[in-house]
């Protein structure tokens, strides 16, 4: 006979438990310290280096260059939610927040961008990295002052100069 | 050492090459013995067959190659035996009339890479349909953004005569995932099955390949599978160190162990609780989801996330345990175990649920060693395989548990591997928990060099991950996944022979299919 009966037993069990999903929205969902949900980058903290945007594994995080701007957009319908550029960011710009209602009917909602000035080279006017970075590598290598204003090809040129020079060349 | 000389002399009697390094025996062999050798692996050393891996090595040497990947988990070696073939026409003889579980991975070979084998059967596994002939994917003259225009090839379709048919899928209301049955019935009566799968195949392994660094694959891996991402993560992680010779922090493996086995709890309740609700016991679903709820909150605490946790690396993991949210484990899984024990014990009285498993879906054992079967499957047929403890890794060898073997091979044998499971995985957190040694989590600075491999068979909860690893520059050059269910699907075949068509979905679900696993599902398309 307890053989029987033995499956009605749940209803002990779940007469133990009672309810035990939450009333959500009214109640706070089941959320603990360690969760990670959207970030946010600080738009005066961040130097426009990039280095999230090559850790990102899903693309979330683009480095755009719009002419004299560059920018960094997040895109929250690619971002998996790691926080790899939380760790990677070398100003402490992007935080890691515990949000995660973020559904929209306005597609716009889920596009953070960051804009940034380019800096323009001393010799050739053309610009190359965002102004915050030059001044933040000036201030992290003070020795860098003399060519951090050169963009990339004008530094590497006169590098080569110098060279032939000291060679004894032209 | 004497298991290694056995192989090298093996190998050497058919002319081969070999590398023996660690646990990873590798040989070169000439294409025309390769036939022998993999079957003297098979029969004679009673290796098992995990997978293999076509290869385009242009870009290296000018040549096209093949690799059979065995572990002997008796000596806890992983064999790989490899053959170069020609660029202009690459054709290999197939193993899959000596090795049966051999079949699927070479007509995926086929279909990504253009390597003909002899003797293998007609027909597309992988690519769908409209694909065009002459174009392989995994190729290194492919590029990754291309986009081929469709073209109409509809596959013969030859009906069989007095049996009727009974399509199963892409959609079914018992089927979470798109994958497609045929079921040839006769009356009540299943008399053979069809499968046509692969419907969400979207080629990360040339994602990986050709796009993303190392440190960014670890959470492309990790979403292979909505339930075992983290084995997958693991796995890959673990390939690579192996192939750049990492010393991964002790801590950091013992993390992966804890969160390893938290997943494997996870993955069985709801398996539990899907089996319930397939049989129609939808009291049992509703309670062994109730109690799995702990384990996601867990898993949350521990990660940082309840589900694709993302805490793994090349080189270690992200997030450290404390000794307060240790604590709080503990008592949670103490809980857990007590809820669990009275659930289940109840469930298992209920008399429809032992009726309807019990002698549903019967694997024999010859079948199941014949196919190679992975996990609880070849577990419930009373093969006694476990990567976790045949061929240890992460800080498996640190712990004692028991690997529950049962010889009925039918869907009931199945679920009681599973419990059984679920009871020593709660067992191995607390021994790991407790054993944990202190020190860093991750490695701050590595390298990889180029062209090494790294090959690592991971125990999901549905049976043993491989993962195959080459390295390149700054990303894999060949990458390599099999999950279990790819190899576990071609028993179904045998499983629902001669079933009454009722038990066909409890039968399907009784191997814990994970079509996306398989299939290595990722919508990642950058529009052009």
């Amino acid at each position: 006979m307890e053989k029987v009966l033995k499956p009605v037993k749940i209803i002990i069990v779940a007469g133990r438990v009672k309810r035990i999903t939450r009333k959500y929205p009214e109640e706070p969902p089941l959320l603990t310290s360690e969760f990670r949900g959207l970030i946010r980058i600080d738009p005066a903290k961040c130097t426009g280096c990039g280095a999230c945007v090559r850790a990102c594994p899903p693309n979330a995080l683009d480095i755009v260059d719009m002419g004299d701007k560059i920018v960094i957009k997040y895109f929250i319908g690619r971002c998996i939610y790691c926080w790899r550029c939380v760790d990677i960011c070398p100003v402490k710009a992007i935080k890691g927040t515990r949000e995660f209602e973020l559904a929209t009917d306005n597609i716009d909602d889920l596009y953070h961008s960051v804009i940034h000035s380019k800096t323009r080279c001393v010799t050739c006017n053309r610009g190359f990295a965002t102004i915050r970075l030059t001044r933040w590598v000036i201030e992290n290598s003070p020795i860098s002052e003399e060519y951090v204003h050169k963009c990339p090809s004008c530094r590497r040129s006169d590098f080569v100069k110098t060279l032939s020079r000291r060679k004894g060349g032209v | 050492m004497r298991y290694i000389d056995n192989y090298v002399k093996l190998f050497e009697r058919y002319g081969g090459k070999t590398i023996a390094e660690k646990d990873l025996v590798q040989a070169i062999i000439p294409v025309e013995n390769l036939v022998e050798v993999s079957s003297r692996i098979f029969n004679e050393m009673g290796a098992m067959y995990r997978t293999c891996i076509g290869m385009d090595e242009r870009p290296l040497n000018g040549l096209f190659s093949i690799i059979h990947v065995f572990t002997d988990n008796r000596a806890g070696l992983y064999i790989s035996v490899k053959t170069y073939l020609d660029p202009d026409k690459p054709i290999a003889p197939s193993i899959s009339k000596e090795i049966p579980a051999a079949e699927w991975c070479e007509l995926e070979t086929r279909d990504l890479l253009g390597i003909e084998f002899e003797g293998v059967r007609e027909g597309r596994l992988v690519l769908p349909d409209w694909w065009p002939r002459d174009i392989y994917p995994l190729r290194k003259d492919v590029e990754y953004s291309f986009r081929p225009t469709p073209q109409v090839h509809y596959a013969k379709f030859v009906k069989p005569v007095e049996t009727g048919i009974v399509p199963l899928g892409p959609y079914h209301p018992a089927l979470h995932e798109p994958e497609y049955f045929e079921l040839y019935v006769e009356g009540e009566k299943i008399v053979d099955v069809r499968y046509r799968g692969f419907h969400v195949h979207r080629g990360i392994e040339k994602l990986a390949e050709s796009r993303m660094s190392y440190q960014q694959v670890c959470f492309l891996a990790e979403r292979i599978c909505g339930i075992c991402g983290f084995e997958h993560s693991t796995c890959y992680a673990l390939a690579v160190e192996k192939a750049g010779k990492l010393e991964v922090p002790e801590r950091a493996q013992f993390i992966r162990g804890v969160v390893l086995e938290i997943e494997r709890i996870h993955s069985h309740l709801l398996w539990l609780g899907v089996i319930f609700h397939l049989l129609g016991y939808d009291t049992g679903f509703m309670h062994t989801w109730r109690i799995r709820e702990k384990v996601m909150y867990l898993a949350e605490l521990l990660t940082g996330s309840r589900k694709t946790y993302g805490i793994n690396i090349i080189g270690g993991v992200r997030k450290d345990v404390s000794e307060e949210k240790k604590q709080k484990v503990i008592e949670n899984l103490a809980e857990l175990d007590k809820e669990f024990a009275q659930v289940i014990d109840i469930a298992l009285s209920v008399p429809q649920v032992k009726k309807r498993l019990s002698g549903t879906g019967v694997l024999s054992k010859k079948d199941a060693l014949k196919l190679c079967v992975e996990g609880p499957v070849a577990r419930a047929s009373g093969l006694n395989v476990d990567a976790r403890r045949d061929l240890p890794y992460a800080s498996y060898k640190y712990v004692y548990f028991k690997i529950p073997v049962y010889t009925e091979g039918d869907c009931l044998a199945r679920a009681l591997v599973r419990i059984d499971e679920i009871r020593e995985s709660i067992n191995i957190i607390q021994q790991l928990l407790d054993t944990m040694p202190k020190g860093p989590i991750s490695l701050d600075t590595y390298e990889i060099p180029e062209g090494r491999v790294g090959i690592q068979v991971v125990e999901a909860p549905r049976g043993g991950n491989v993962h195959y690893v080459v390295t390149g520059r700054g990303r894999p050059y060949r990458w390599r996944i099999r999950a279990p269910t790819y190899s576990n699907i071609p028993a179904l075949r045998v499983m629902l022979k001669d079933q009454p068509l009722a038990d066909a979905p409890l039968i399907i679900a009784s191997i814990d299919p994970c079509f996306s696993c398989t299939d290595r599902i990722l919508v990642l398309s950058k529009k052009p």
